[in-house]
């Protein structure tokens, strides 16, 4: 089955974070097309876990004076620090029968066009479980997932160029006192696209849509107004409220 | 009391439990970067652990997280009951 692409639009962190909730219910539903998402961000954001502690995660005086918008995910897993131009950021919204029932798998199967995009440019990266793509010094990026009853949302963000000494001011990756497994864990390093090739931000987004074109087949497409009005409005009631980013 | 206590589950995700107790675990938070379908069972979990006696033993949490249904993600029952256990100790 053919996925409709769509690589427009400029959007805060809250309304991306919408539109993930809308497209996926709506392919849930059925009443759209099996999709896939670039997302173009106008402004520093923290996409939080769903089930993360917001004062665990983020630094939150600097956070406040950098005017770094924290939205919580609908999906699980860790939060990132992403900029416009440094990140590359993507959502997959598929019909449950596109995507294998066991989790395990379904990462991995959904995240092959990605790695034979990165491979087209040259770029050794590979898929290692659970939800990460790595390099082999460090991780390049991760993915998570929503299921919904008929439809599955997955969507992956990029490290491209992020700026890692900003990171670690935002986030307080391993200032937590916890294992020191866990420790390790988070400070295992960031590899960036950036380090590896040439190519402009724009040109591995290029490859990246090869080889989906490759792997599914697509149509290029655009948002329906409907899908943007509810985003607007799910926006504004849940994803800019601290009731919702706050809540854990 | 309270109690906060976290484990990194070895090839998996962080699970973080945050424990109100006195004789019995009265209130649990859970929070980490691990996955659960669906998300909403989260409060499910909690209420699993909550009203056991502070000195359970992990087998019968593990029991209780076990009747929720819910597809634990980078973590299982066990490490909820054994993290829970270790913050009540």
């Amino acid at each position: 089955m053919t996925v409709r692409l769509i690589t427009e639009g400029e959007y805060d962190e809250a309304m991306h974070h919408a539109l993930d909730e809308v497209l996926l219910s709506r392919v849930d539903a059925g009443e759209i097309e099996p999709t896939v998402r670039f997302w173009y961000r106008t402004g520093p954001a923290v996409p939080l876990g769903r089930f993360q502690a917001y004062e665990d995660e983020v630094a939150t005086d600097y956070i406040e004076a950098e005017a770094i918008d924290v939205i919580r995910r609908i999906t699980g897993g860790g939060a990132m620090f992403a900029e416009p131009g440094d990140i590359i950021t993507y959502s997959m919204y598929l019909p449950a029968d596109m995507v294998p029932r066991d989790v395990r798998e379904s990462y991995e199967v959904l995240d092959e066009w990605v790695i034979d995009g990165l491979h087209r440019l040259s770029f050794d990266a590979f898929h290692e479980p659970l939800n990460d793509i790595s390099h082999e010094d460090g991780k390049i990026g991760g993915s998570a997932q929503l299921r919904a009853d008929d439809a599955v949302l997955h969507h992956t963000t990029m490290s491209y160029s992020v700026d890692i000494a900003r990171m670690l001011k935002a986030l307080r990756i391993g200032k937590e006192k916890v294992s020191d497994k866990a420790v390790k864990s988070a400070e295992k390093r960031v590899a960036r696209i950036t380090d590896y090739v040439p190519d402009s931000r724009d040109a591995v987004i290029d490859s990246l849509i090869e080889a989906l074109d490759a792997e599914y087949g697509t149509t290029t497409g655009t948002f329906e107004q409907e899908t943007l009005d509810r985003a607007e409005e799910l926006a504004e009631s849940k994803f800019q409220t601290d009731d919702w980013n706050k809540r854990l | 009391m309270q109690a906060t206590e976290s484990v990194k589950v070895p090839d998996g995700k962080l699970v973080r439990v945050a424990v109100t107790y006195d004789d019995e675990i009265d209130d649990v938070a859970i929070t980490g970067d691990f996955f659960l379908q669906p998300p909403e069972a989260l409060a499910d979990l909690e209420a699993a652990i909550e009203g056991h006696s502070a000195d359970v033993e992990a087998a019968t949490l593990v029991e209780a997280i076990e009747q929720v249904e819910a597809e634990l993600i980078g973590f299982d029952a066990f490490d909820l009951a054994q993290v829970t256990v270790e913050a009540v100790e």
